[in-house]
């Protein structure tokens, strides 16, 4: 079975946990066995939003992830990038795993959007997503199922 | 006993922190302005017990004569700061050997 590595960030944007659920979901349909690598905080976030398990079923710290984390350990590597930090996270675990990555990048102001898009596209090859987003995960959603589609062909 | 960056952090009080809560750009900008000699590093390496995080080339700062090391250090939810700590000439040998090569 194919495996996919979800990674999120800092909680604070709204639409990180409904994408994350949403984006769990697409890919197990896939056929992925996915693993959410997340924070307490936002692990949290999805226990509250996914009670019994139904879509998340494999989750991990993203410390002990990053720690024991090998190249071609996942098929397919999808980050949310909506901070600085998570921009270096992104780039972090892409170099390590060298695999096949999707970057969902949302922020509410235009310029920090860019900036974040600039930094990835400057250090990885990775497939960008990218969206003026915070609260409503529409714009991230619609973009990601176009790049989902062509994962389907 | 393998040095622990994040065990250290927490139980001594004997590093500085350069700069906090910053961007990764501006990190790398003070190690390279702070520090007397650079390593550069790839992405994901392990050094003193954690992988770096950040876009590679990532600056190390190293000083022999101190015996200190510059290095920048990120949290999900607090950004990435840049901490300097004495460290073991073993440990700086272990640094210089994971010299970035493109």
């Amino acid at each position: 079975m194919k495996k996919a590595l979800i990674l999120l960030g800092c909680p604070e944007a709204p639409s990180q946990t409904p994408m994350a659920v949403y984006s769990v979901y697409k890919l197990t349909s896939l056929g992925y066995d996915v693993t959410v690598a997340s924070t307490p905080s936002a692990l949290k976030l999805l226990e509250v939003s996914d009670p019994e398990n139904f879509y998340v079923k494999n989750k991990i710290d993203i410390e002990s992830c990053l720690e024991n984390l090998e190249e071609k350990s996942f098929d397919l590597f999808v980050g949310f990038v909506h901070k600085d930090a998570a921009v270096s996270y992104f780039v972090t675990f892409y170099h390590i795993l060298n695999t096949k990555s999707i970057a969902l990048v949302f922020e509410k102001d235009s310029e920090l959007l860019e900036s974040y898009v600039e930094s990835l596209k400057e250090s990885t090859d990775a497939t960008l997503v990218s969206a003026r987003a915070y609260h409503n995960p529409t714009p991230l959603k619609v973009k990601f199922d176009r790049v989902i589609k062509k994962l389907e062909m | 006993m393998t040095f622990c960056l994040d065990t250290y952090l927490q139980e001594s009080e004997n590093y500085d922190i350069l700069i906090t809560r910053a961007g990764f750009k501006d990190c790398k900008k003070v190690i390279e302005d702070h520090a007397q000699e650079i390593i550069h590093i790839n992405a994901g390496e392990k050094i003193l017990g954690v992988r770096v995080i950040g876009i590679p080339p990532i600056p190390i700062g190293i000083d022999d004569k101190r015996g200190t090391v510059t290095l920048p250090y990120t949290k999900p939810c607090y950004g990435t700061s840049v901490v300097e700590l004495p460290v073991d000439k073993e440990e700086i040998d272990k640094i210089k050997a994971l010299r970035y090569q493109k």
